[in-house]
Protein backbone atom coordinates (compact mmCIF):
# COMPACT_ATOMS: atom_id res chain seq x y z
CA UNK A 1 0.00 0.00 0.00
CA UNK A 2 1.23 3.33 -1.12
CA UNK A 3 1.44 6.04 1.56
CA UNK A 4 -0.90 8.49 0.37
CA UNK A 5 -3.40 5.71 0.59
CA UNK A 6 -2.51 4.69 4.17
CA UNK A 7 -2.96 8.36 5.20
CA UNK A 8 -6.18 8.78 3.22
CA UNK A 9 -7.63 5.72 6.00
CA UNK A 10 -6.00 6.37 8.51
CA UNK A 11 -7.22 10.30 8.25
CA UNK A 12 -11.01 8.80 7.87
CA UNK A 13 -10.39 6.19 10.74
CA UNK A 14 -9.49 9.56 12.82
CA UNK A 15 -12.75 10.79 11.97
CA UNK A 16 -10.83 13.58 9.74
CA UNK A 17 -12.78 12.46 6.77
CA UNK A 18 -11.59 11.79 2.91
CA UNK A 19 -10.73 14.84 1.12
CA UNK A 20 -13.16 15.50 -2.04
CA UNK A 21 -10.67 14.14 -4.37
CA UNK A 22 -10.39 11.46 -2.87
CA UNK A 23 -13.90 10.16 -3.01
CA UNK A 24 -16.19 8.61 -0.68
CA UNK A 25 -14.86 6.00 1.49
CA UNK A 26 -14.93 2.87 0.25
CA UNK A 27 -17.61 -0.09 2.46
CA UNK A 28 -13.99 -1.80 3.44
CA UNK A 29 -13.02 1.29 4.95
CA UNK A 30 -16.25 1.76 6.40
CA UNK A 31 -16.21 -2.04 8.15
CA UNK A 32 -12.67 -0.77 9.56
CA UNK A 33 -13.82 2.41 10.65
CA UNK A 34 -16.90 0.71 12.27
CA UNK A 35 -13.79 -2.04 14.80
CA UNK A 36 -12.22 1.34 15.25
CA UNK A 37 -15.12 2.11 16.97
CA UNK A 38 -16.25 -0.75 18.83
CA UNK A 39 -12.48 -0.08 20.62
CA UNK A 40 -12.60 3.16 20.97
CA UNK A 41 -15.91 2.64 22.70
CA UNK A 42 -14.83 0.03 25.48
CA UNK A 43 -14.81 1.04 28.54
CA UNK A 44 -12.04 1.79 30.33
CA UNK A 45 -10.59 -0.92 33.02
CA UNK A 46 -9.47 -0.04 36.75
CA UNK A 47 -7.15 -2.33 38.74
CA UNK A 48 -8.74 -4.34 42.01
CA UNK A 49 -9.42 -2.18 44.90
CA UNK A 50 -6.03 -2.00 47.07
CA UNK A 51 -3.76 -1.40 44.02
CA UNK A 52 -2.31 1.69 44.59
CA UNK A 53 -1.47 0.41 48.65
CA UNK A 54 0.24 -2.64 47.12
CA UNK A 55 2.04 -1.00 44.95
CA UNK A 56 2.99 1.66 47.07
CA UNK A 57 4.16 -0.85 49.95
CA UNK A 58 6.60 -2.59 47.44
CA UNK A 59 7.94 0.93 46.73
CA UNK A 60 8.90 1.12 50.75
CA UNK A 61 10.26 -1.65 51.16
CA UNK A 62 12.36 -1.45 47.59
CA UNK A 63 15.99 -1.32 48.97
CA UNK A 64 18.31 -0.64 45.69
CA UNK A 65 21.45 -2.71 45.67
CA UNK A 66 24.95 -0.14 45.67
CA UNK A 67 25.53 -1.43 41.85
CA UNK A 68 22.08 0.05 41.17
CA UNK A 69 22.43 3.14 42.43
CA UNK A 70 25.95 3.99 40.85
CA UNK A 71 24.85 2.44 37.89
CA UNK A 72 21.74 5.19 38.03
CA UNK A 73 23.68 8.19 39.24
CA UNK A 74 26.19 7.31 36.21
CA UNK A 75 23.27 6.90 33.76
CA UNK A 76 20.97 9.82 35.11
CA UNK A 77 21.04 12.41 32.19
CA UNK A 78 22.63 15.83 33.44
CA UNK A 79 22.62 18.79 31.28
CA UNK A 80 25.10 21.09 31.76
CA UNK A 81 25.15 24.45 29.52
CA UNK A 82 28.84 26.07 28.85
CA UNK A 83 29.96 29.13 27.26
CA UNK A 84 33.73 29.97 28.24
CA UNK A 85 33.23 33.44 27.14
CA UNK A 86 30.40 33.91 29.18
CA UNK A 87 32.26 32.19 32.35
CA UNK A 88 34.57 35.13 32.74
CA UNK A 89 32.17 37.42 33.14
CA UNK A 90 29.17 36.44 34.63
CA UNK A 91 28.15 33.98 37.31
CA UNK A 92 28.07 30.31 36.55
CA UNK A 93 27.28 26.84 37.87
CA UNK A 94 29.14 24.10 39.97
CA UNK A 95 27.94 21.98 36.83
CA UNK A 96 29.56 24.32 34.98
CA UNK A 97 32.71 24.76 36.60
CA UNK A 98 32.77 20.92 37.00
CA UNK A 99 32.72 20.40 33.16
CA UNK A 100 35.73 22.83 32.83
CA UNK A 101 38.12 21.38 35.57
CA UNK A 102 37.22 17.97 33.93
CA UNK A 103 37.85 18.89 30.42
CA UNK A 104 41.04 20.39 32.01
CA UNK A 105 41.77 16.47 33.51
CA UNK A 106 40.86 15.16 30.12
CA UNK A 107 43.54 16.83 28.30
CA UNK A 108 46.48 15.87 30.42
CA UNK A 109 45.42 12.82 30.78
CA UNK A 110 46.12 12.98 27.19
CA UNK A 111 48.91 14.68 27.44
CA UNK A 112 50.73 12.56 29.64
CA UNK A 113 49.95 9.36 27.66
CA UNK A 114 51.47 11.45 24.56
CA UNK A 115 54.88 12.73 26.64
CA UNK A 116 55.03 8.91 27.74
CA UNK A 117 55.30 7.66 24.41
CA UNK A 118 57.01 10.54 23.36
CA UNK A 119 59.79 10.45 25.70
CA UNK A 120 60.08 6.62 25.72
CA UNK A 121 60.92 6.61 22.14
CA UNK A 122 63.29 9.93 22.91
CA UNK A 123 64.75 8.13 25.71
CA UNK A 124 66.89 5.79 23.40
CA UNK A 125 68.49 8.60 21.49
CA UNK A 126 68.93 11.27 24.59
CA UNK A 127 69.70 11.07 28.10
CA UNK A 128 67.10 12.52 29.67
CA UNK A 129 67.37 14.64 33.15
CA UNK A 130 65.28 13.20 36.23
CA UNK A 131 62.62 16.38 35.87
CA UNK A 132 61.79 15.88 32.64
CA UNK A 133 61.34 12.40 32.74
CA UNK A 134 59.11 13.03 35.02
CA UNK A 135 56.91 15.30 32.96
CA UNK A 136 54.19 12.15 31.90
CA UNK A 137 53.60 11.60 35.39
CA UNK A 138 53.14 15.34 36.39
CA UNK A 139 50.63 15.49 33.53
CA UNK A 140 48.69 12.89 34.24
CA UNK A 141 48.62 13.55 38.29
CA UNK A 142 47.48 17.24 37.20
CA UNK A 143 44.57 15.16 35.05
CA UNK A 144 43.50 12.96 38.53
CA UNK A 145 43.65 16.23 40.17
CA UNK A 146 41.80 17.88 38.05
CA UNK A 147 39.17 15.20 37.52
CA UNK A 148 38.60 15.10 41.42
CA UNK A 149 38.28 18.71 41.78
CA UNK A 150 35.76 18.90 38.93
CA UNK A 151 34.09 15.73 40.64
CA UNK A 152 33.72 17.60 43.94
CA UNK A 153 32.47 21.13 42.25
CA UNK A 154 29.41 18.86 41.20
CA UNK A 155 28.27 19.33 44.77
CA UNK A 156 28.38 22.84 44.52
CA UNK A 157 29.20 23.53 47.86
CA UNK A 158 31.48 26.49 49.33
CA UNK A 159 33.80 23.97 50.35
CA UNK A 160 34.01 22.60 46.93
CA UNK A 161 35.04 26.17 45.84
CA UNK A 162 37.06 27.12 47.87
CA UNK A 163 39.28 23.52 47.26
CA UNK A 164 38.57 24.56 43.47
CA UNK A 165 40.31 27.75 43.97
CA UNK A 166 43.16 26.35 46.25
CA UNK A 167 43.91 23.85 43.30
CA UNK A 168 43.82 26.25 40.33
CA UNK A 169 46.45 28.58 42.26
CA UNK A 170 48.44 25.45 42.97
CA UNK A 171 48.06 24.71 39.47
CA UNK A 172 49.16 27.92 37.57
CA UNK A 173 51.84 28.28 39.73
CA UNK A 174 53.51 24.90 39.31
CA UNK A 175 52.69 25.14 35.53
CA UNK A 176 54.98 28.08 36.04
CA UNK A 177 57.68 27.11 37.52
CA UNK A 178 57.64 23.38 35.74
CA UNK A 179 58.10 25.30 32.51
CA UNK A 180 61.19 27.08 33.95
CA UNK A 181 62.93 23.75 35.73
CA UNK A 182 62.97 22.58 32.48
CA UNK A 183 64.26 24.93 30.28
CA UNK A 184 67.14 24.88 33.78
CA UNK A 185 67.45 21.54 33.47
CA UNK A 186 67.41 20.25 29.73
CA UNK A 187 69.91 21.84 27.91
CA UNK A 188 68.78 20.74 24.59
CA UNK A 189 67.15 22.93 22.02
CA UNK A 190 63.92 21.36 22.41
CA UNK A 191 63.90 21.95 26.51
CA UNK A 192 62.69 25.76 25.25
CA UNK A 193 59.93 24.66 23.28
CA UNK A 194 58.39 22.64 26.20
CA UNK A 195 58.97 25.45 28.21
CA UNK A 196 57.12 27.75 26.20
CA UNK A 197 54.30 24.97 26.11
CA UNK A 198 54.05 24.46 29.03
CA UNK A 199 53.04 28.15 29.95
CA UNK A 200 51.47 28.58 27.29
CA UNK A 201 48.72 25.89 28.14
CA UNK A 202 49.27 26.22 31.57
CA UNK A 203 48.89 30.29 32.38
CA UNK A 204 45.77 30.52 29.69
CA UNK A 205 43.99 27.78 31.61
CA UNK A 206 45.05 28.64 34.96
CA UNK A 207 43.73 32.19 34.61
CA UNK A 208 40.49 30.93 32.85
CA UNK A 209 39.68 28.43 35.99
CA UNK A 210 40.36 31.08 38.41
CA UNK A 211 37.99 33.55 36.68
CA UNK A 212 35.24 31.09 36.56
CA UNK A 213 35.62 29.75 39.84
CA UNK A 214 35.20 33.32 40.98
CA UNK A 215 32.03 33.93 39.14
CA UNK A 216 30.83 30.53 40.72
CA UNK A 217 30.98 32.24 43.72
CA UNK A 218 29.58 35.37 43.15
CA UNK A 219 26.36 33.02 43.49
CA UNK A 220 26.90 33.07 46.92
CA UNK A 221 28.04 36.12 47.60
CA UNK B 1 -7.52 11.78 34.82
CA UNK B 2 -6.88 14.70 37.50
CA UNK B 3 -4.59 17.46 36.44
CA UNK B 4 -1.09 17.26 38.48
CA UNK B 5 2.09 18.95 38.40
CA UNK B 6 4.10 15.57 37.33
CA UNK B 7 7.55 17.14 36.77
CA UNK B 8 7.39 18.46 40.41
CA UNK B 9 6.14 15.34 41.83
CA UNK B 10 9.33 13.83 39.93
CA UNK B 11 11.03 15.91 41.47
CA UNK B 12 9.83 15.55 45.58
CA UNK B 13 10.29 11.43 44.53
CA UNK B 14 14.29 11.67 43.37
CA UNK B 15 14.63 13.94 46.54
CA UNK B 16 13.94 11.44 48.35
CA UNK B 17 10.26 11.38 49.01
CA UNK B 18 9.27 8.04 48.09
CA UNK B 19 5.37 9.01 49.23
CA UNK B 20 5.03 11.16 46.49
CA UNK B 21 4.70 8.62 43.92
CA UNK B 22 1.52 7.40 44.88
CA UNK B 23 -0.17 10.32 43.28
CA UNK B 24 1.74 9.24 40.09
CA UNK B 25 0.27 5.59 40.35
CA UNK B 26 -2.85 7.00 41.35
CA UNK B 27 -2.75 9.12 38.62
CA UNK B 28 -2.06 6.15 35.93
CA UNK B 29 -2.95 2.73 37.70
CA UNK B 30 -6.05 2.63 35.22
CA UNK B 31 -4.59 2.83 31.94
CA UNK B 32 -1.46 0.90 32.71
CA UNK B 33 -3.48 -1.93 34.20
CA UNK B 34 -5.90 -1.44 31.22
CA UNK B 35 -3.35 -1.93 28.82
CA UNK B 36 -1.39 -4.53 30.50
CA UNK B 37 -5.23 -6.51 30.25
CA UNK B 38 -5.52 -5.97 26.69
CA UNK B 39 -2.02 -7.42 26.00
CA UNK B 40 -2.38 -10.14 28.18
CA UNK B 41 -6.16 -11.32 28.58
CA UNK B 42 -5.53 -11.84 32.04
CA UNK B 43 -6.32 -9.80 35.20
CA UNK B 44 -4.14 -11.76 37.36
CA UNK B 45 -1.46 -10.65 34.95
CA UNK B 46 -2.14 -7.27 34.35
CA UNK B 47 -2.33 -6.59 38.28
CA UNK B 48 0.98 -8.78 38.42
CA UNK B 49 2.18 -6.38 35.00
CA UNK B 50 1.05 -2.95 36.21
CA UNK B 51 2.63 -3.30 39.87
CA UNK B 52 6.15 -4.66 38.11
CA UNK B 53 5.85 -1.39 35.44
CA UNK B 54 5.20 1.02 38.23
CA UNK B 55 8.05 -0.51 40.60
CA UNK B 56 10.24 -0.39 37.34
CA UNK B 57 9.41 3.12 36.38
CA UNK B 58 10.63 4.33 39.97
CA UNK B 59 13.52 2.36 40.18
CA UNK B 60 14.30 3.98 36.95
CA UNK B 61 13.09 7.57 37.26
CA UNK B 62 16.31 8.92 37.91
CA UNK B 63 17.01 8.46 33.63
CA UNK B 64 13.46 10.43 33.26
CA UNK B 65 14.53 13.72 31.45
CA UNK B 66 13.02 17.12 32.84
CA UNK B 67 10.55 18.30 30.00
CA UNK B 68 9.57 14.80 28.93
CA UNK B 69 5.73 13.79 29.43
CA UNK B 70 5.62 11.27 31.79
CA UNK B 71 2.55 9.66 30.44
CA UNK B 72 4.47 7.88 27.23
CA UNK B 73 7.57 7.43 29.32
CA UNK B 74 5.26 5.11 31.69
CA UNK B 75 4.11 3.39 28.32
CA UNK B 76 7.49 2.64 27.43
CA UNK B 77 8.23 0.94 30.43
CA UNK B 78 5.25 -0.50 31.15
CA UNK B 79 5.36 -1.90 27.29
CA UNK B 80 8.84 -3.60 28.14
CA UNK B 81 7.77 -5.19 31.29
CA UNK B 82 4.47 -6.60 29.13
CA UNK B 83 7.03 -7.69 26.36
CA UNK B 84 9.13 -9.58 28.79
CA UNK B 85 6.29 -11.32 29.99
CA UNK B 86 4.86 -11.81 26.29
CA UNK B 87 8.39 -13.22 25.63
CA UNK B 88 8.67 -15.82 28.41
CA UNK B 89 5.01 -16.95 28.02
CA UNK B 90 5.46 -17.59 24.98
CA UNK B 91 1.79 -18.75 24.23
CA UNK B 92 -1.22 -18.16 26.26
CA UNK B 93 -3.30 -20.82 27.96
CA UNK B 94 -5.62 -22.08 26.51
CA UNK B 95 -8.86 -20.23 27.22
CA UNK B 96 -7.32 -17.21 28.66
CA UNK B 97 -8.91 -14.94 25.54
CA UNK B 98 -11.59 -12.84 27.06
CA UNK B 99 -12.45 -15.30 30.15
CA UNK B 100 -11.43 -12.80 32.40
CA UNK B 101 -12.92 -9.36 31.50
CA UNK B 102 -13.02 -7.48 34.75
CA UNK B 103 -16.36 -5.71 35.63
CA UNK B 104 -17.19 -2.55 34.33
CA UNK B 105 -20.05 -0.23 35.48
CA UNK B 106 -22.52 -0.03 32.19
CA UNK B 107 -23.42 4.15 31.79
CA UNK B 108 -26.46 3.72 30.12
CA UNK B 109 -27.50 1.17 32.81
CA UNK B 110 -29.79 -1.20 30.22
CA UNK B 111 -28.75 -4.64 31.22
CA UNK B 112 -29.31 -5.69 27.50
CA UNK B 113 -26.86 -3.04 26.66
CA UNK B 114 -24.11 -4.08 28.79
CA UNK B 115 -24.33 -7.61 27.82
CA UNK B 116 -23.98 -7.03 24.20
CA UNK B 117 -21.70 -4.61 25.45
CA UNK B 118 -19.88 -7.50 27.06
CA UNK B 119 -20.37 -9.81 24.69
CA UNK B 120 -18.70 -7.66 22.11
CA UNK B 121 -15.43 -6.68 24.72
CA UNK B 122 -14.99 -10.34 24.78
CA UNK B 123 -14.65 -11.38 21.39
CA UNK B 124 -12.77 -7.84 20.87
CA UNK B 125 -10.60 -8.93 23.74
CA UNK B 126 -9.53 -12.70 21.95
CA UNK B 127 -9.32 -11.20 18.18
CA UNK B 128 -6.39 -9.24 20.12
CA UNK B 129 -4.78 -11.78 21.59
CA UNK B 130 -4.43 -13.53 18.06
CA UNK B 131 -2.50 -10.40 17.06
CA UNK B 132 1.30 -10.50 17.12
CA UNK B 133 2.43 -8.38 19.72
CA UNK B 134 3.85 -5.48 18.16
CA UNK B 135 -0.05 -5.24 15.97
CA UNK B 136 -1.31 -5.54 19.26
CA UNK B 137 0.32 -2.99 20.60
CA UNK B 138 -0.52 -0.18 17.71
CA UNK B 139 -4.11 -1.13 18.03
CA UNK B 140 -4.57 -1.17 21.77
CA UNK B 141 -2.78 2.10 22.45
CA UNK B 142 -4.71 3.86 19.37
CA UNK B 143 -8.22 2.92 20.08
CA UNK B 144 -8.34 1.80 23.63
CA UNK B 145 -6.01 4.15 25.19
CA UNK B 146 -6.31 6.94 22.78
CA UNK B 147 -2.54 8.05 21.91
CA UNK B 148 -1.62 9.62 18.79
CA UNK B 149 0.57 8.63 16.12
CA UNK B 150 3.47 10.35 16.85
CA UNK B 151 2.62 9.55 20.86
CA UNK B 152 2.22 5.57 19.82
CA UNK B 153 5.52 5.63 17.37
CA UNK B 154 7.53 7.38 20.36
CA UNK B 155 6.27 4.91 22.56
CA UNK B 156 6.90 1.85 20.34
CA UNK B 157 10.31 3.09 19.09
CA UNK B 158 8.68 2.49 15.01
CA UNK B 159 8.61 5.03 12.72
CA UNK B 160 5.31 7.16 12.38
CA UNK B 161 3.97 5.00 8.92
CA UNK B 162 4.92 2.02 10.29
CA UNK B 163 2.64 2.54 13.34
CA UNK B 164 0.15 3.71 10.91
CA UNK B 165 0.72 0.42 8.96
CA UNK B 166 0.46 -1.57 11.93
CA UNK B 167 -2.51 -0.04 13.45
CA UNK B 168 -4.70 -0.66 9.73
CA UNK B 169 -3.40 -4.22 8.97
CA UNK B 170 -4.45 -5.12 12.77
CA UNK B 171 -7.73 -3.76 11.91
CA UNK B 172 -7.88 -5.46 9.09
CA UNK B 173 -6.96 -8.99 10.38
CA UNK B 174 -9.77 -8.51 13.08
CA UNK B 175 -12.06 -7.84 10.06
CA UNK B 176 -11.06 -11.16 9.13
CA UNK B 177 -11.46 -12.89 11.75
CA UNK B 178 -14.77 -11.36 12.67
CA UNK B 179 -16.21 -12.65 8.95
CA UNK B 180 -14.48 -16.19 9.99
CA UNK B 181 -16.31 -16.38 13.26
CA UNK B 182 -19.33 -15.12 11.51
CA UNK B 183 -19.64 -12.01 14.24
CA UNK B 184 -20.41 -9.28 11.92
CA UNK B 185 -21.71 -6.46 14.24
CA UNK B 186 -24.53 -4.94 12.66
CA UNK B 187 -22.13 -1.36 13.31
CA UNK B 188 -19.82 -2.78 10.75
CA UNK B 189 -22.36 -2.61 8.49
CA UNK B 190 -23.70 0.46 8.94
Amino acid sequence: MKDHELEKIIGALDGKGFSPEAGEPGSHCKELDAIAWMMREEPSLDPPAGFGERVMSRIRAHRPSLWKVLGEALLRPHEVSFHPLNALRSPVSGQECSFYFIMVGVFYAILGVILMVGLHKLGASLVTPGWVRWQPQIALVTAGCMVAIGLYLLKDGKLALRMARIGSLVYLGFALLNGIFVSLEWDVPVSAFMSLLSALIGLPTGFFLIRTIQNCGKRYA
Amino acid sequence: MKQIDEGEIIGRVLGGDREAFAVLVDAYKGPVFSLAFRMTGSTQDADDLTQESFLRAFQSLGRFRAGERFFPWLYTVSLNVIRNHLRKAKALPEGAAGNAVPETSDPSGDAAYAAIGRERGRRLQGYLLRMPVPVREALILRFYEGLSFEDIASVTGDKLSSAKMKVYRGLKKIRVMMEADGFVDDETRS
